[in-house]
């Protein structure tokens, strides 16, 4: 269980001494207490006072980092059970699977995947993180063939599976340097793999089926002086992963269980089942995801889900406000306005580039949020809009006085044309119905009637 | 899964569907809700009922996705035979009309628009969902036709908002059916507008909460936590919010991804991505999972299948 700064304090030598690096011993035991400090800082105490505060003092979940360099990733040290609560932290990682009966060819092709693949989403790149090698063969010798090609493309974060400590020696000789995820260590080999894992420095999954005796065999392992573990509860089903992955969240958040303060492991090769294995593991808790290597097609849609769910949901992405140009718009060509909630951007804007109309963009502040959260809350407002005319200078721009408002905000629209002195129109709800507004009611209302770009001033 | 005591509130019970012996045409009916835990963990649902699928159709395809257009062929012309092969082929639990030609500036006569309910409800034996118009001018008329012939059916009516709520609750209220009340992406407004239903008469039995879903890369985080939040508020005993939850993202097939991929992968990048909007929607606790694409009904299914253990993944079918 945690414990109290006051606790903590006294436990320390209340010397004052500053050779921690704090002004006294009760900041040091306050810092402590909110893991941000490391019992090791102070030299007067003792091995097993330390032990007693490192146990007490680390986060929750611990943070365990796989490969080395650019690609290297790190997962754990999440605080929560939802999102909501305040945020996700590191997006699990997403390993492709190779086998070592495949072909070097087969491999090299998979690996020049994980290499160069990446799939640029609203301002960020999405790619899967690293290669996980599988010894079907069984044979040391072949398992770190296999290891060998893959390290001949490039240097990323690795998984090794095998079940026989020779096999992973065989494969540590390749590249026991380089972090890789040692995959696992079971009721039967754990003596072994705790050596191989401390020996090379690398972090080590432990496998076990139910939560007892996940613990339990955590447990051995942490005694045996393996720090950073990862946990594979071994699910025969989805719906078991679920169960025991919410288990284990919880009870580390919790302290009750601290050997189940590690990320969790899961398997996603399940036949048939993948899409949806990746989809609960991205929403349910996994950290370190194995996968066959799949199609773009439905790569993409599972690293976006991740991105998703891994955004800070007290940050929306915001675009700066402002006036944006599509295609290349002069005088006359329609203005349409709408919030500066990224993803509302660049839904419209899709839209708008394949309608292959020019025209005017204006984004106004409305803090992030989306059209629909906008008006209900009434961040956009006549107000809003008559001042970001003026501010953008957009009529100086557009050589017109008609504005197309998102159909969300459909009730502002006589409000706003009194506040601006514009014309309003409404244009769709949907997206989707910008471009076939813009080709008939734009035309029709605005270029007909007066005053409109056409004949206006 | 919960901790001894933790939750207190159980989501409340909502009946869709009327079978003949209770004075409707319908071969099944659902109860859905009843859960006491976070979904999905066991002891949750001891039927193993969750999610219903629903496949969406509409009157007038002039904007549904490209891609179920180029699937379906010329099912997209007639929404009876649409429903039909719904029930048929799709393997769907609930067909969604959305009467989208009320959305044209000329829109069709009333008459029309009750006739196609009528043809929707003698092509198929599943309980329906049925959409009405986007204009608040139109409601009170499209809602009465449309209750008026699903009259007795226990029809699940759509959609309710904060500022238009009326008519849609007085056509349930006078011809038996349950609402679908929308609130966007926020768990207060959904509170409120479930309060102000419950004001002018609308039982908690017959409401559906819709929190509005973005599609997958456009804001559907926003509306998987307010799905979890309205769980976790519902099963820590807030009554108000304790109603079964639908989950749509209409826009999942027709999102930037889609329209730009390569032909030969688009059908593929389609069903993924409404997949990974619609599963992860099941598993923030929606009870009813809106879908277009008539191949994402299996692929859903399949997947929720897998979280029941021992159970058969089918919705619970009362009537059969």
């Amino acid at each position: 269980m945690a414990l109290k700064a006051l606790d903590i304090y006294k436990l320390l030598p209340k010397k004052n001494c500053k050779e921690c690096g704090f002004p006294t011993c009760l900041t040091f035991a306050m810092k402590l207490a909110s893991g941000k400090a490391d019992p090791d800082a102070c030299p007067y105490l003792d091995e097993a006072t330390k032990e007693l505060l490192k146990g007490a003092t680390r986060p929750p979940i611990r943070r365990v980092k796989i490969g080395v360099g650019e690609r290297s990733f790190a997962v754990g040290e999440e605080i929560v059970l939802f999102r909501h609560d305040k945020s996700f932290v590191h997006p699990p990682g997403i390993l492709f699977q190779v086998s070592d009966r495949q072909t070097d060819e087969e491999i090299r092709a998979v690996a020049s995947r994980v290499k160069d693949e990446v799939f640029p989403r609203v301002g960020e790149l999405l790619r899967v993180n690293g290669i996980a090698i599988r010894n079907d063969s069984g044979s040391p010798d072949t398992f770190g063939k296999a290891i060998r090609v893959v390290e001949e493309t490039a240097e990323f974060p690795e998984v090794l599976i095998a079940t026989s400590p020779a096999s992973l020696e065989a494969a540590l000789a390749e590249c026991g340097n380089y972090r890789p995820l040692l995959h696992a260590a079971t009721a039967e080999n754990h003596e072994a793999m705790c050596a191989l894992a401390k020996r090379f420095g690398a972090p080590l999954v432990v496998r076990a089926r139910g939560i007892d005796a996940l613990r339990d065999l955590a447990g051995k392992c942490e005694a045996a002086g393996v720090r950073d573990l990862v946990l594979d509860p071994d699910p025969e089903t989805s719906g078991e992963f679920l169960e025991a992955a919410t288990a284990i969240r919880r009870m580390a958040l919790a302290r009750t269980a601290p050997e189940l303060g590690y990320p969790v492991f899961l398997d996603a090769t399940v036949p048939g089942r993948e899409e949806a294995t990746l989809s609960l593991g991205i929403l349910k808790y996994a950290s370190v995801m194995v996968t066959t290597p799949r199609e773009p097609a439905s790569l993409l849609p599972a690293l976006t889900l991740r991105q998703n769910i891994y955004t800070d949901p007290q940050k929306p992405i915001q675009m700066t406000p402002g006036i944006y140009r599509v295609g290349n718009p002069g005088r006359g060509d329609p203005l349409l306005l709408t919030v500066n909630f990224s993803l509302t951007y660049f839904t419209v804007l899709g839209y708008l580039e394949s309608s292959r109309i020019p025209c005017f963009l204006l984004l106004v502040d409305t803090e992030g949020f989306s059209v629909l959260t906008a008006v209900a809350s009434g961040k956009l407002n006549e107000n809003l809009i008559r001042d970001s005319l003026q501010r953008f200078g957009v009529e100086a721009e557009t050589g017109h006085r008609t504005l197309v408002l998102p159909g969300y905000a459909a009730p502002l629209s006589g409000r706003v044309e009194e506040a601006t002195g514009w014309k309003v129109l409404v244009g769709p709800r949907d997206a989707a119905e910008v471009p076939e507004f813009l080709e008939q009611a734009w035309r029709k209302d605005a270029t007909g009637g007066s005053p409109g770009p056409a004949s206006g001033p | 899964m919960a901790e001894t005591g933790e939750w207190t509130g159980t989501i409340g019970r909502v009946i869709l569907g009327a079978t003949k012996d209770e004075g409707g045409t319908r071969s099944v009916r659902y109860c859905i809700g009843g859960s006491r835990d976070l979904p999905f963990l066991p002891g949750e649902d001891p039927c193993g009922r969750r999610p219903l699928i629903a496949l969406e159709i509409c009157d007038d395809p002039a904007f549904w996705p490209a891609v179920v257009k180029e699937h379906i062929g010329p099912l997209a012309g007639d929404p009876a035979a649409w429903a039909r092969e719904a029930e048929r082929s799709f393997g769907a639990d609930l067909v969604r009309l959305h009467l989208t030609s009320t959305h044209r500036r000329q829109a069709p006569g009333l008459e029309v628009l009750g006739q196609t309910v009528e043809a929707v409800l003698a092509a198929t034996t599943l309980p329906l969902i049925i959409e009405g118009s986007d204009d608040p001018a139109l409601d009170s008329e499209v809602f009465r036709r449309c209750g008026e012939a699903g009259a007795g059916e226990r029809l699940l009516l759509g959609t309710a908002e904060a500022d238009r709520y009326r008519s849609i609750a007085a056509a349930a209220l006078a011809y038996g059916h349950a609402v679908i009340a929308q609130s966007p992406i926020d768990i207060n407004l959904a509170k409120q507008l479930n309060i102000l239903l419950r004001e002018i008469g609308v039982p908690a039995d017959r409401i559906v909460i819709d929190p509005y879903t973005g599609a997958l890369g456009y804001g559907f985080e926003y509306s998987y936590s307010v799905m979890e939040r309205i769980r976790y508020a519902a099963l820590k005993g807030d009554t108000d919010l304790a109603m079964p939850v639908l989950s749509a993202a209409p826009d999942s097939l027709t999102v930037k991804e889609v329209r730009d991929a390569a032909p030969s992968e688009r059908q593929e990048r389609a069903l993924s991505w409404e997949f990974q909007a619609a599963f992860p929607s099941a598993i923030a606790g929606a009870d009813i999972v809106c879908v277009r694409h008539p191949l994402s009904v299996k692929r859903l299914r399949d997947a929720c299948r897998a979280l029941v253990p021992g159970g058969n993944g089918t919705a619970a079918r009362g009537g059969r």
